[in-house]
């Protein structure tokens, strides 16, 4: 029996081995590229660190930090990201709920068209799908002046990307449909995955299609919306591409957005430890947000 | 049998890892990193340059990579941080002197002018490859006067074109607000003050400065004058004229674009190689045949100053002298010697030297009308304030104060801002 044991310990041991072994190459690369520049952003954002042969980074503690909050573009970058969130997260998770409702009952080859259409905005590259936007969006000759001149909405054409007024919602709204694509296809599986029998005895217990809907299959799917909320939050506070392919954060600092700034301020500026002073409020910023966003999914669920 | 194999594989890949160092020569390898300057931003004619190059001095090899300008800097600036920057690069004295031979990466290329360069290259050249300590950290190879060019078939449809002297191109302030008013008669969109970014804005900052006899800098280049009077009524100027239109949406090529369309009648952001683009019409053209005309900005006297373009190379001190050595024999041999009037004409742009090592430089484009006749712009060149330190900033605060009078701010006020930015920027 003892020796039994100890073979087996020598087994456990030996998969343990082989298990850390293979997790070593992605342990590796989480070090490196994700664990140690964070620590860092955190490290340098201590610093007055500037861009040059002979710089000396000078210890200023919290200085960048006090200096954030007295910075009116760093604050209006602030406000625009969080308007894109407070905007983009729930519509983008109803629409993309709305979307799979609709789709998941159709005819499986009806419903793949469906997936691929709303996926084509996701996979297609950043900078073709704001070329088109730009186009659309033109203002001397973009296809929405065309349309609404046409229809009697507008009388002069409308410089959309070029107005404090429309700037930024233009670009929630090229964000939002390069992010439904994602989330439609995680609800479609997700709503295929909900128990039928759970489904089929509520119907026999005379559940109206909302009850069902409400009490048995969006319960069911909450870890799907917690993820998709957690990933579109995310990914709306790092909207960056859009706003330097468009507008440069323009016009009038209209659209800037944290992501565009600490761009802005650390490879234009070369103001290394201010740009990673800002990276760490909005790690914060989207570390707290998570957080709630779990504990609130946990309750639910 | 298949240990053998193994151990053969093993011996062909340190084979193959020690073959470099084996069998290297002693050629020099250095690199040269390259923005888009005419044809310099095109493979196969830098790869014949290069070719020439290496024929002529066969102990250097030279490996080339091309940058945008979109993300140029970005590359660059990773490079230097990562300690992997290039020996040479190609580009003006914006980034060469202001930007990174400020900040201590270039090396000072002061040992390569004798007396006979000093003669030879143009004098402001000279100054803006040269910094406030007397460092060189620029060798100039071409240079261009930037201007703005208007559709004369618009003009002469609007009765304007006398406004208009083509034999100079030359117009006056007079003239150009006559032009405007007449045009948006017929086009709400004559012209665009663009200020989406930093791409051909010398021409705003030109045209605003010229109309009323203001300056960007003072003349020691010391602080930003963007808010004195002269700038303010020019401003003011636009503001008022029907079909100007200040466009944050656009930047000089879109505007470019825009003007080749015909949907605009003027252009702010122009140079030699626009007016001989051949690409949807020939040179000269509109895409729809319209006469184009490059014209000098209006001055209330018809004397203009321009915005010059300066382009050539620098040497990043990346601490290997064998290298630095050679990246200066390249230098040597385009920017003064053999090489210089293939580099130029690479270029499209005009020499920024009269002679080289003997070779009359003046005579370069003397088969090319349009070019000789671009050349009466050269003496309009103004003057090269692009090398005041912080230029990056006060060149963002620009386009920003542009956008926030075209949404209707207070002139004065947001150019003081402008200034305050700008010359906080400088350390003024």
């Amino acid at each position: 029996m003892g020796k039994s044991t100890g073979m087996s310990r020598a087994l456990v041991r030996r998969e343990t081995i082989a298990g850390y072994l293979f997790l070593l190459p992605s342990l590796f690369f989480f070090v490196t590229f994700v664990v140690y520049p964070m620590f860092m952003c955190i490290f340098t954002s201590f610093f007055d660190s500037n861009m040059g042969k002979n710089a000396v980074d000078t210890f200023i503690g919290f200085g960048n930090y006090k200096e954030l909050l007295q910075d009116k573009v760093f604050l209006g970058a602030l406000k625009n990201t969080l308007i894109i969130v407070v905007v983009s997260v729930p519509t983008v998770c109803a629409f993309s709920l709305w979307v799979a409702s609709a789709i998941t009952d159709m005819k499986p080859a009806l419903t793949s068209a469906f997936r691929v259409i709303f996926y084509l905005p996701v996979v297609t590259g950043s900078v073709a799908v704001t070329v088109v936007w730009k186009w659309m969006y033109n203002n001397y000759y973009g296809i929405f002046n065309y349309l609404f001149k046409s229809a009697g909405i507008i009388e002069k054409n409308i410089n959309w990307l070029g107005d404090a007024k429309y700037a930024l919602w233009c670009i929630i709204l090229i964000l939002f449909t390069t992010s439904v694509g994602q989330p439609i296809v995680l609800y479609v599986s997700a709503l295929g995955n909900v128990d039928h029998s759970l489904v089929e005895a509520a119907e026999v217990d005379g559940a109206t299609r909302t009850q069902v809907f409400w009490k048995i299959k969006w319960a069911q799917i909450m870890p799907t919306t917690l993820y998709i909320l957690i990933i579109t939050t995310i990914n709306s506070f790092q909207c960056f591409a859009l706003i330097q392919l468009l507008t440069s954060g323009g016009p009038n600092h209209s659209t800037d957005t944290i992501m565009y700034y600490i761009y802005y301020t650390a490879f234009k500026l070369y103001r290394y430890g201010y740009g990673n002073a800002m990276g760490v409020v909005l790690m914060i910023i989207i570390a707290v947000l998570s957080a709630i966003q779990f504990k609130l999914g946990q309750t639910s669920d | 049998m298949k240990k053998l194999l193994a151990l053969a594989l093993a011996l062909i890949m340190v084979f193959a890892l020690a073959a470099p160092s084996a069998f290297a020569d002693d050629a020099v390898e250095i690199t040269l990193w390259t923005y888009p300057i005419g044809q310099w931003g095109t493979q196969e004619v830098v790869d014949e340059l290069i070719a020439g190059f290496e024929a002529a001095n066969p102990g250097i090899k030279v490996e080339v990579q091309y940058l945008a300008y979109a993300d140029g800097d970005d590359k660059v600036n990773t490079a230097l941080e990562g300690g992997n920057a290039p020996d040479l690069i190609m580009e003006g004295p914006e980034r060469l002197v202001a930007n990174w031979g400020a900040k201590g990466y270039m090396v000072d290329l002061a040992d390569m002018w004798d007396d006979t360069d000093k003669a030879e290259i143009f004098e402001s050249l000279q100054d803006s490859c040269t910094n406030a300590d007397g460092k060189v950290f620029e060798y100039p190879v071409c240079m261009i006067a930037h201007c703005m060019a208007v559709n004369v078939t618009r003009f002469e449809e609007a009765g304007v074109a006398d406004v208009l002297d083509r034999e100079n191109h030359t117009w006056t302030t007079e003239g150009f607000i006559k032009a405007v008013n007449a045009l948006s008669e017929t086009n709400p969109n004559v012209a665009a003050i663009y200020c989406s970014g930093q791409g051909g804005d010398q021409g705003t900052r030109v045209l605003i400065n010229n109309l009323y006899g203001g300056t960007f800098t003072n003349p020691e280049h010391t602080a930003y004058t963007a808010n004195s009077p002269e700038n303010i009524k020019a401003l003011q100027l636009l503001v008022d004229l029907p079909g100007i239109n200040f466009d944050p949406a656009i930047n000089g090529g879109e505007e470019i674009q825009l003007f080749r369309q015909g949907i605009l009648d003027m252009a702010f952001c122009w140079n030699l190689i626009q007016q001989t683009n051949t690409d949807n019409n020939d040179a000269g053209r509109t895409n729809d045949g319209d006469e184009i005309e490059f014209m000098a900005f209006p001055a209330e006297d018809g004397n203009a100053k321009l915005g010059l373009g300066i382009w050539g190379f620098g040497i990043f001190d990346n601490g290997d002298a064998a290298k630095i050595d050679a990246a200066k024999t390249f230098i040597k041999y385009f920017a003064d010697g053999e090489g210089t009037p293939g580099a130029i004409k690479a270029s499209g742009f005009s020499p920024a030297r009269s002679m080289a090592e003997g070779q009359d430089l003046t005579q370069l484009f003397a088969d090319d009308p349009i070019t000789t006749e671009y050349m009466k712009l050269l003496p309009m060149g103004g003057d090269y304030y692009q090398v005041v330190p912080g230029w990056a900033e006060a060149r963002t605060a620009w386009w920003n104060m542009l956008q926030q009078i075209g949404e209707g701010a207070d002139i004065q006020a947001a150019a003081d801002e402008f200034v305050a930015v700008a010359n906080a920027a400088a350390g003024a």
